[in-house]
């Protein structure tokens, strides 16, 4: 399980900072934070528009699979993957308008990852129509809407036993 | 809810930057066109409340459905 291993990493760098570590009280346990170091949603998540930093937590080893949890609502979190595990051919890239959000230029590199979501009949889908897309200079993320695109919010993955 | 009726060509203004006028009416469709500032987003309403919809059911999983995604996931090593 993933969250064992976060909460090193997050010992880890406490011991490498002098600032004051945060601690929230979530459905996973306690997390231990970096305030100066949470993303931030510019806009929110699409109906989560109220909630605009996260703390980034890996939950597998070789990062592709990463949980964002805001530390503003402790009940909310969301697992983000790389699609393209799954779907090598999808591409995002950020409109001028995103780019302003996440206060970075073309030349910058990004991101792309989509939330998942899992089914009472325990599949999972990937929401390739609302990716999101991070940028690591500015740890800023956007949701984005691929509006005419042709994708869903629920793009089925391989059954989950 | 404000109702107000428009001719092809017409529009209405909200606020201070945003427009928004009838471009076409033909077979039941209306066409719009918006002009607003690029911070403005703007969607089908349709489209904005599935996404609310799956965020809000994306963020309800725990850490038993985790695993058993961890398990299915391939390794990047093998991509």
């Amino acid at each position: 399980m993933g969250f064992a291993e976060v909460g090193c990493i997050e010992c880890h760098s406490s011991q490498q900072r002098e600032s004051v570590m945060k601690t929230l009280h979530t459905g996973f346990g306690e997390i231990t934070y970096d305030p100066d170091k949470v993303i931030r949603f510019p806009e929110g998540l699409i109906g989560f528009e109220h909630l605009r930093k996260f703390i980034v937590m890996p939950v597998k080893k070789d990062d592709v699979l990463f949980c964002i949890q805001s530390v503003e609502e402790a009940h909310v979190a969301f697992l983000l993957i790389n699609p393209c595990l799954f779907f090598p051919d999808y591409q995002v890239r950020p409109a001028s308008g995103d780019l302003e959000k996440l206060d970075i230029t073309e030349d910058d590199s990004y991101f792309v990852m989509t939330t998942i979501t899992f089914h009472k009949d325990k599949t999972a889908s990937l929401n390739l129509l609302a990716p999101v897309i991070y940028t690591p200079r500015t740890d800023r993320a956007v949701q984005v809407v691929l509006e005419g695109s042709g994708y869903s919010t629920r793009t089925p993955l391989p059954k989950v036993e | 809810m404000l109702v107000l009726t428009r001719k092809v060509g017409e529009g209405i203004v909200i606020g201070e930057d945003i427009v928004v006028r009838v471009m076409e009416c033909k077979d039941g469709r209306i066409r719009l066109g918006i002009e607003a500032p690029r911070d403005k987003k703007i969607y089908r309403e349709e489209v904005y409340e599935r996404i609310c919809l799956e965020n809000r059911e994306a963020s309800q999983w725990d850490l038993q459905k985790l695993d058993a995604l961890n398990a299915i996931l391939p390794s990047k090593g093998s991509r």
